[in-house]
């Protein structure tokens, strides 16, 4: 059991080190990640002005708050490219190494990858801090605990959402030679239905129960919603997390088929 | 000028032929981009069923604003955005030899190598959604407007890639110009918000007269909608000059560094 565990955790400290490498893009990304705040405090500030009252019963710093919430959040449980990384692992043939040793790929790269989001989570406070100046006068959190109680268990699940997607475009390397263009296509879908474009509430509301079964909605607006105050019931927030632990199963089971499969179709040459 | 055309000619004869290789390919990126589009028109179509107006502008004139940015970003994308990303890492890679080899201005030939029929594809999706904001604002110009909002977007393309060939030029000092994709793509967010929406002198003097990526959309859609002025003509004529004129200036103090990285 420790054997095992001790495993990932060698795997988990070399992806730390590994990352850390990368310091510099993680910050250069989060400062620029500031222009993109400042977009939305523009676009928004002049929607609300003109809207005269509140947009979906919020106020304008209610919704800042939550593309706040949504930037940090991206930096701490989003997938960057490791999707793009295992399918290089499959193209060059390194992922033949992982085949002869006794170690799980998903459990090797899920290490690596929660090593990557704790040092990009980091460094992405850096940019936070010194926008908050300017920020400051615009948060405002809700004061439930409960929202910490369940965003936190959210949070962790959404990263597992996220990952096994990315696992899975990684995994399609098996059959097709480039991957980048359905990643991509994806991004489009998931930035509008994850809620990185407008808050989900804003959708009419038929739309926004059929976006509550999709995974996108607990890719990132799930946590994020929780603990910017954008769901207000807790009873709602409950049956999400019931909703939300289904998908990453289902997402888990995916990947795994497709590992099976996709491992019958490889082939591996050298020695 | 009418080599430099030919020699366009061949190498965007060479990038059809080799699209149609790989046809599922430019399928998927062109869905890519539709879909990115249709990301944008969705957002703005969200916000409206909200608001009345976003800085004193209301749906369908967003919407032209919208495809007048996505005008200029789809000719930049397939005219010259694989050629000016291809010439970053052929400058560290040694690959640059091959340009300088060339017969012709070595800009002209690395910055135009490569056409993306798939930028281009979309560019005619641009001009419906153009097209559909007219319409629903029944706004029908003239065929001097037409001509002229052309001529606007032509600045706006030689100021987006004035700007790209002198970030990816950095390359020829850093060795690496990672990141550059990135910060265009942020600095286009900024390319499809009106410029009324920008207040306070620091964020007006940021992105609306040192990095001119909201103007270069505002003004062909303001020049359509409203009417007709000298002085946005002839401010974004002058910027595209001077942008143009800048980009020549970095490439080439650039270039003079460039030492090939071959054995």
């Amino acid at each position: 059991m420790f054997a095992t565990f001790d495993k990932y955790r060698h795997a988990f400290l070399v992806g730390l080190q590994s990352n850390l490498v990368y310091r510099w893009n993680f910050a250069v990304r989060g400062f620029f990640s500031l222009f993109h705040l400042a977009a939305v405090f523009i676009l928004w500030g002049a929607a609300f002005t003109g809207a005269g009252k509140g947009i979906g019963g919020f106020s304008l710093n209610q919704t800042l708050t939550y593309f706040v919430t949504l930037l940090v959040l991206q930096f701490f449980i989003s997938a960057f490219n490791e999707d793009y990384q295992i399918s290089e692992e499959i193209r060059n043939g390194l992922i033949n190494q992982f085949l002869l040793k006794p170690i799980n790929y998903f459990g090797y790269r899920f290490s690596i990858f929660v090593a990557a989001r704790l040092v990009s989570g980091a460094l992405v406070i850096a940019p936070i801090l010194v926008a908050l100046p300017v920020l400051h006068s615009h948060l405002t959190f809700p004061h439930e605990s409960w929202r910490i109680a369940l965003g936190l268990p959210a949070m962790f699940l959404s990263a597992v959402i996220q990952f096994s997607i990315a696992y899975i475009f990684g995994l399609l390397a098996f059959w097709f030679l480039e991957i980048q263009g359905f990643v991509i296509l994806s991004m489009a879908i998931e930035s509008v239905l994850g809620g990185q474009m407008f808050p989900l509430d804003l959708l009419p509301p038929a739309v926004y129960h059929v976006a509550r079964l999709l995974p996108f909605y607990y890719q990132m607006y799930f946590p994020g919603a929780i603990f910017a105050g954008r769901i207000t019931d807790i009873g709602e927030v409950v049956q999400g997390l019931v909703i939300q632990v289904a998908w990453a199963l289902v997402l888990l089971a995916i990947g795994g088929i497709l590992w099976v499969r996709g491992l019958r179709r490889h082939t591996a040459v050298g020695g | 000028m009418l080599r430099y055309f030919q020699i366009w000619l061949a190498t965007a004869r060479y990038s059809i032929v080799r699209t149609l290789m790989f046809r599922a390919d430019f399928f998927i990126w062109s869905l890519v981009e539709l879909f990115w589009m249709s990301v944008n028109l969705l957002t703005v179509s969200v916000i409206y069923e909200h608001t009345q107006s976003i800085a004193g502008w209301n749906k369908y004139e967003m919407i032209l604003l919208l495809g007048t940015s996505m005008l200029i970003q789809r000719f930049l994308m397939g005219f010259f955005w694989s050629s000016i990303f291809e010439m970053g890492r052929n400058v560290r890679t040694g690959n640059f030899d091959f340009f300088l080899a060339q017969p012709g201005n070595v800009m002209f030939m690395a910055t135009t190598r490569k056409l993306d029929p798939d930028g281009l594809v979309n560019s005619v999706v641009a001009a419906g959604i153009v097209v559909y904001a007219l319409r629903q604002l029944h706004i029908h110009p003239s065929v001097g407007d037409v001509l002229l909002y052309i001529v606007m977007i032509g600045c706006g393309l030689v100021i987006h890639y004035s700007i790209l060939v002198m970030s990816i030029s950095l390359v020829f000092w850093l060795t690496s110009a990672q990141g550059v994709e990135g910060t265009y793509f942020a600095m286009t967010e900024f390319s499809r918000m009106p410029r009324e929406a920008f207040k306070g002198f620091a964020t007006k003097a940021l992105f609306v007269w040192l990095l001119p990526v909201v103007v270069v959309s505002n003004a062909p859609a303001r020049t359509i909608l409203r009417q007709f002025d000298w002085t946005l003509v002839a401010w974004l004529g002058g910027v595209a000059v001077l942008w143009f004129g800048l980009a020549v200036g970095v490439f080439h103090a650039g270039l003079r560094r460039y030492t090939s990285a071959s054995s």
